[in-house]
């Protein structure tokens, strides 16, 4: 059985069928939620933000005519309400820390692979990224986030951010350089590709 | 033909770490960091630091957003609120909560009779399993012939405020016997309803807590094999050592 594409499930949406909008909600719901947590940083906003961007793609279905992909356009309206968030807020990001390791939690995380050093480490280290990020501008921010994580071209991303992509290049190369020194300069040091002799 | 790379050109350098650039950019630029250690060790940090990236995951949530219904305003939810976890708080607040409500509308519902009064008189032929469990679980204060006595009472002093007519009065009579009839009728049930909703509460508590339970049966069962293997290795290595100890030199 071949899984229908977004196209499909777009046109079948746009017809009425209100299951296959259901269905496109359950393919993007986790890139998009992970895309709010990212930008603005907190888990219950980044909920309420994704909620808000499905139900503003379903009302607007009717005059989505498919002149960009309907991941790009949802990634857009996401990216809006971001903004729209941020700027409601008037401050920077505020990451959310936890208050203290918790074994159990991490236990119940990791999988029976990984020990718990390499656990606390690998949450160390989420948590310093975390900050890192939270650090840097909005723009170079954003440009990371989709890059690194939703594995955008430089074009796309320049087309959701609206400018060059000579200007997304360089916010990434900043971004990038700013996160390298915040790591260092908070211990982690970069990993060492090592010869094996 | 090979393109030409300007040293410090980090718009190229970024094109070539994400694997964004034309192939003759990129062996332009691979040529150039095999002889300009700066860049190397540029692009060998900025490769390192996006490694580092990937260990910021998004903690996880109980999404399952969907859009309910097209004809009532289109809303979207989370779907089946209640297999999310309720607090502790909000499942006593909403078991307070129903049972007040419950009470006061049998309060209302049953004029002066009290709350007793109005569990009590739940006849036991009612085919409604939870309106029996309420009408078990409490003791009747007040017999029948009480009640009778008291209506009788009422209605003296009724008579004794209001001479009426007897075609007046036989029409009374038979709107009191309506309006009591009513009256019962509303009792049983908003009585049913009550047992309906502590039932359906009580289920969902209970199956929280199960699914609680679980949850934490679970973590522990895996924090506690971690354990275990960590204690094991631990043991081998001090093994090791003695019998390395205790060889001849």
């Amino acid at each position: 059985m071949t899984t229908a594409t977004d196209e499909e499930l777009v046109a079948r949406a746009q017809g009425g069928d209100v299951d296959s909008f259901n269905q496109l909600i359950l393919r993007w719901e986790r890139p998009i939620y992970a895309l709010a947590y990212r930008v603005i940083g907190r888990e219950e906003d980044a909920r309420d933000v994704s909620q808000e961007a499905f139900l503003r793609a379903f009302r607007a279905l009717p005059a989505f005519k498919g002149q960009a992909k309907f991941s790009s356009w949802l990634y857009r309206i996401a990216l809006n309400l971001c903004r729209d968030w941020i700027r409601k807020q008037r401050r920077a990001p505020v990451q959310q820390i936890p208050e203290g390791v918790d074994p159990v939690e991490m236990a119940s995380e990791g999988g029976p692979v990984e020990s718990i050093e390499e656990l606390v480490a690998r949450k160390e280290l989420s948590e310093v990224v975390s900050q890192a990020m939270a650090q840097l501008p909005e723009e170079q921010r954003t440009a990371i986030i989709l890059k690194e994580y939703h594995g955008m071209t430089f074009q796309e991303i320049a087309d959701l951010q609206g400018c060059p992509l000579s200007t997304v290049k360089t916010r990434l190369y900043q971004g990038l350089t700013v996160l390298r020194r915040h790591l260092e300069r908070n211990g982690q040091m970069a990993p060492q590709l090592v010869k094996r002799s | 033909m090979t393109q030409k790379f300007e040293c410090g050109d980090n718009a190229a350098l970024v094109g070539y770490l994400y694997d964004e650039c034309e192939p003759s950019e990129r062996r332009a630029i691979e040529a150039h960091l095999a002889r300009c250690a700066a860049c190397a060790a540029e692009v060998g940090a900025l490769s390192s630091t996006r490694l580092q990236l990937a260990a910021w995951t998004p903690p996880e949530s109980d999404l399952g957003f969907r859009i309910v219904s097209e004809s009532r305003s289109n809303v979207i939810r989370p779907k089946q609120w209640w297999h999310r976890p309720l607090p502790a708080w909000a499942q006593a607040a909403a078991a307070v909560l129903i049972f007040g409500v419950g009470l006061s509308l049998g309060i209302i519902g049953g004029g002066e009779r009290d709350v007793t009064q109005s569990a009590e008189v739940v006849p036991a032929s009612v085919p409604d399993a939870g309106a029996r469990l309420i009408g078990s679980q409490l003791t009747p204060a007040v017999s029948r012939d009480d009640l009778a006595a008291l209506e009788q009472r009422v209605r003296a002093e009724m008579s004794q405020m209001r001479p009426v007519t007897p075609a007046v009065a036989g029409s009374e009579a038979q709107l009191l016997a309506r309006v009591r009839a009513l009256i019962d009728e509303s009792e049983q049930r908003q009585r049913r309803e009550l047992a309906l909703r502590t039932a359906e509460l009580m289920r969902d508590v209970d199956a929280q807590r199960q699914y609680d339970f679980a949850r934490v049966q679970r973590a522990l069962g895996q924090f506690e094999g971690q354990t275990g293997l960590e204690f094991q290795r631990q043991r081998q290595d001090l093994n090791n050592l003695i019998r390395v100890s205790q060889r001849p030199q």
